[in-house]
């Protein structure tokens, strides 16, 4: 356990005549890095890196900066709100946490004995790491139905990993991988999961090859040795082309596949339907550059693959996830230093522990909606978006008359967002803890004031795969605000749960630590703790899986009555599988490019990051826009079957001109009128929710190809 | 006496923008005013491939800075350790250091009406601390002040 030290602070102090520093975790996306909190006179005056934090070294991205124009927003909800009126009336009462959750506790008690509990959906976003707490309190009041961004962002990794080799393999930078496989992921300016993109950078500057798989010219792909500039939603049979590649030129570790792999013949035969010719027709890709990848990746090790949420936001997202670990199992590098670690966390209670699946009674489980439809999801706790706004709308195959949603702002964020925005509307009663009052908040009965990572004591990344805890300290309070874990620990003694909570959640923290033999006290002298880390465990204990092997052939996926191999679909909207539709809708549109400052519909109201992007911007070949009468600058509409969204339109040549790339989530948290323009740039309008468009087995929405046209706006 | 020196490498950068936000939250320049500036360099064809990178423009206090000369009030002048500090009491805000500046580095506030320009933190170097954006923000590694090893890795760069 390494020692709690300062470094280079002492200076700062002196300078600026800071009363106190605080160390602690970041927050602000799906990963946390360490940072220094400088406070004067009660106030956070400054932000930065902590440079003994293993993940971060020091460094820290705009948003961790910004964290106090977050806390300090003259707009922040500070007390909990009653809605008066209409649903988006924009009128609101003051009331007390005391009135605010005995009403919430009231309306869960009643609701649950009308309706059974599966009539109450709790959910959450890309959470606040409040997700262990949120499933905790569900799975105690006894309903199936939690409702995340899991179906198609890191959920996947997450289930498709564990069925296939255990956990979610990790890239092993602190071991220098030589080659860096970069798959549908921009981690120096995104929001990525487990490490950084610092110790990424540092890996190349040390000399490590890059590969590029991306539609765009991203810095990324200019500095990359090879790019793949795919065409978007093909990534399973670019995938295919290259372990054609791998194993038709015998590049492949053969003792691993001959002691470690379950389904080699089965994947082999499937592999050679799969020829680089054709992978090259099917993804756009130079056949060449195809082969030229498959070898620099299987030849130059040790190899890691970093990948993300792009190729998980389609119908292919749990083949996508498996057809990398069976390149990584089979090159050899799973479970090798600089390779694809599988890292165990210290002995803790896990976020499955505290979660407390195991309490939610099996008949419950069985009714959770949509766990017919989409089985590896279900068995993960893991529910389809749209299961819940039909079970709202229609009452199939049952009412849901209850949301609890903590942190999530759907109508920008979930596909189709008009539907959302109706079972919103109609949903009976609706419960919103959040820093703002969003567009979706607009629409809840109860709002509650969301604390900060600023505001709060937590175990961080205590569920993320890189086997480290870091110490989240609270460094202020502002007015109200209350975590989440607090509240709901509140709310669990008002709904009979209490037996299982604690007095304050500080015993949460405690419960979490307990099996190592600390209490949160005693972690928060400390830096960081990590588990244990060795390699190949596989050797001694297998994989664990049902048939300790890589399971790149899953018998549970044959069980659930899948393909147990990967499958690649073609995208539901595409040039190919929709001619008819491509002759109105002549482009493809792809979504969700990642900005700096951003973190899905978060930050448009903080100062520092709305100043890097003013606009929603959609890139658009200089050809194109030509051809659509369309100026570098101009409002542009986009449109699909679905309906519009307007955004800014940028030249940009680094990108196929059949080929549109358009920004997620925006709002305009500036129009203080109830709707704050959820309508006007939202992307989420074009895209299709139908459980066609979703993958079959894990019910993860294909938001990030479909269909459009684009033409100027009306001045 | 050591003349400062910052050192930032565009090849390096990703163009994740922290060292801009870095730059706010130490000075706290208003909306629309940027003393540290990343920008898009391209799509373009290098040498057959395509290229895309990011630069980072700030003042770079020249040896011979024609702001300062052009300065009317004398709001400019170069330190004897090289840092060319603009002394924001002094400016009356015609703007004359804007038109001479050869790098377009400095910015205009237009709420106090007064020109705004990297100061090379100044205030953190003279005691003892470097620049904000230099501070180890920069999860590339690449902006670099008073750093000795890279002088020499960079010396070296250009004698061979
Ligand atoms: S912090 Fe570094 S990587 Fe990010 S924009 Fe600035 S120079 Fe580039
Ligand atoms: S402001 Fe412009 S002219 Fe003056 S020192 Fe800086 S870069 Fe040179």
């Amino acid at each position: 356990m390494a020692e709690f030290k300062y470094s280079n602070i002492e200076k700062e102090m002196q300078a600026y005549g800071f009363d106190k520093v605080i160390k602690s975790h970041c927050r602000m996306c799906h990963g946390g890095c360490g940072t220094l909190i400088y406070i004067k006179n009660g106030v956070v005056k400054k932000i930065a890196g902590d440079p003994d934090c293993p993940i971060n070294h020091g460094t820290l991205c705009s948003k961790g900066i910004a964290s106090a124009q977050l806390a300090y927003h003259p707009d922040r909800l500070t007390y909990p709100v009653r809605r008066v009126g209409a649903k988006a009336g924009g009128k609101w009462e003051r009331i007390s946490w005391d009135e605010a959750l005995d009403a919430i506790a009231e309306r869960i008690l009643n609701t649950k004995d009308k309706f059974g509990a599966e009539s109450i959906v709790m959910g959450y976003g890309t959470g606040r790491e409040n997700e262990a707490a949120i499933y905790r309190f569900a799975n105690l009041l006894g309903t199936p139905n939690v409702l995340t961004a899991g179906h198609f962002c890191y959920g996947p990794r997450i289930a498709t990993s564990i069925i296939t080799c255990g956990t979610n393999p990790v890239v092993d930078y602190e071991n220098d991988p030589k080659c860096i496989m970069l798959w549908g992921n921009n981690l120096v300016i995104s929001n990525p999961d487990e490490y950084k993109g610092e110790p990424f950078s540092a890996s190349l500057s040390k000399g490590a090859k890059l590969i590029v798989i991306d539609p765009r010219l991203t810095r990324a792909a200019a500095r990359a040795d090879i790019w793949l500039q795919l065409r978007p939603g093909t990534d399973t049979a670019l995938a295919y082309g290259m372990l054609n590649v791998i194993v038709n030129e015998e590049l492949y570790d053969k003792e691993f596949v001959a002691n470690y792999v379950h389904g080699w013949e089965p994947f082999v035969r499937r592999i050679n339907e799969y020829s680089p010719e054709k992978a090259a027709r099917i993804t756009w890709v130079p056949k060449n550059k195809i082969i030229d990848a498959a070898r620099l990746y299987a030849t130059t090790k040790p190899a890691g693959i970093q990948w993300g949420v792009a190729i998980e936001q389609q119908i292919n997202c749990a083949d996508n996830d498996r057809i990398l670990m069976a390149m990584m199992g089979i090159t050899g590098n799973l479970d090798v230093p600089g390779g694809q670690m599988l890292f165990r966390p210290p002995k803790i209670n896990n976020v499955g522990t505290f979660g407390a699946h195991k309490m939610l009674a099996k008949e419950q489980a069985a009714i959770r909606l949509g766990g017919d439809r989409f089985r590896l999801a279900a068995n993960f706790g893991i529910i389809n978006p749209k299961c819940v706004w039909d079970a709202i709308i229609k009452e199939k195959p049952y009412a849901v008359k209850m949301l609890f949603l903590i942190s999530t702002n759907p109508m920008l964020t979930r596909a189709n967002a008009k539907k959302v925005r109706e079972a919103l509307e109609q949903i009976e009663f609706m419960v919103v803890s959040d820093f703002f009052l969003t567009p979706t908040a607009e629409l809840a009965d109860i709002v509650l004031p969301a604390a900060t990572w600023l505001e709060m004591d937590y175990v961080g990344d205590f569920w993320k795969r890189h086997g480290y805890l870091l110490p989240r300290r609270k460094a202020i309070e502002i007015a109200e605000c209350r975590s989440d874990h607090e509240m709901l620990n509140d709310l669990a003694h008002r709904v009979g749960q209490e037996e299982y909570w604690w007095d304050t959640f500080e015993g949460g923290l405690d419960y979490i630590l307990e099996p190592m033999g600390i209490t949160w006290q005693d972690f928060k002298k400390m830096d960081y703790i990590r588990g244990d880390v060795r390699y190949q465990k596989y050797k001694e204990k297998g994989f664990a899986t049902p048939t300790g092997k890589l399971e790149i052939y899953s018998t549970l996926l044959e069980k659930w009555g899948y393909d147990p191999l990967p499958q690649f679909r073609e995208p539901p909207e595409s040039p190919y599988s929709t001619p008819e539709l491509y002759n109105d809708y002549p482009y493809t549109l792809i979504t969700g490019r990642r900005l700096p400052g951003f973190f899905h519909s978060e930050n448009r109201q903080i100062p520092w990051l709305r100043e890097l992007h003013k606009d929603p911007v959609v890139e658009i070949h200089p050809q194109s826009a030509q051809k659509e009468g369309i100026h570098e600058g101009d409002w542009v509409i986009l449109e699909s079957p679905r309906g519009k969204a307007r955004q800014r339109a940028k030249f940009f040549e680094g990108m196929d001109p059949r080929v549109v790339s358009a920004e997620h989530a925006w709002w305009y948290p500036e129009k203080k009128d109830p709707d704050h323009g959820w309508d006007e740039s939202n992307i989420n309008i074009l895209t299709d929710n139908s459980f066609a468009n979703c993958d079959p087995a894990m019910g993860s929405t294909h938001v990030r190809t479909l269909l459009c046209k684009i033409y100027p706006a009306k001045k | 006496m050591t003349i400062h020196e910052i050192y930032i490498d565009d090849q390096e950068c990703w163009g994740c923008k922290t060292c801009e936000v870095a730059c706010k939250q130490e000075m706290n320049a208003p909306e629309g005013v940027k003393l540290i500036v990343v920008s898009e360099d391209g799509p373009k064809i290098v040498g057959g491939a395509p290229d895309f990178t990011y630069r980072i423009n700030m003042c770079q206090h020249c040896n011979e800075p024609p702001c300062a000369d052009a300065c009317p009030e004398e709001a400019i002048a170069k330190r004897s350790d090289g840092i060319v500090v603009m002394d924001y009491e002094l400016c009356s805000g015609c703007r004359a250091c804007i038109e001479v500046c050869p790098y377009d580095a400095i910015d205009f506030d237009d709420d106090k009406s007064i020109a705004r320009k990297c100061n090379l933190c100044h205030h953190r170097v003279d005691r003892g601390l470097i620049p904000a954006c230099a501070d180890n923000v920069c999860l590339a590694h690449c902006i670099h002040f008073d750093d000795s090893n890279e002088k020499k890795k960079r010396d070296n760069m250009l004698a061979s």
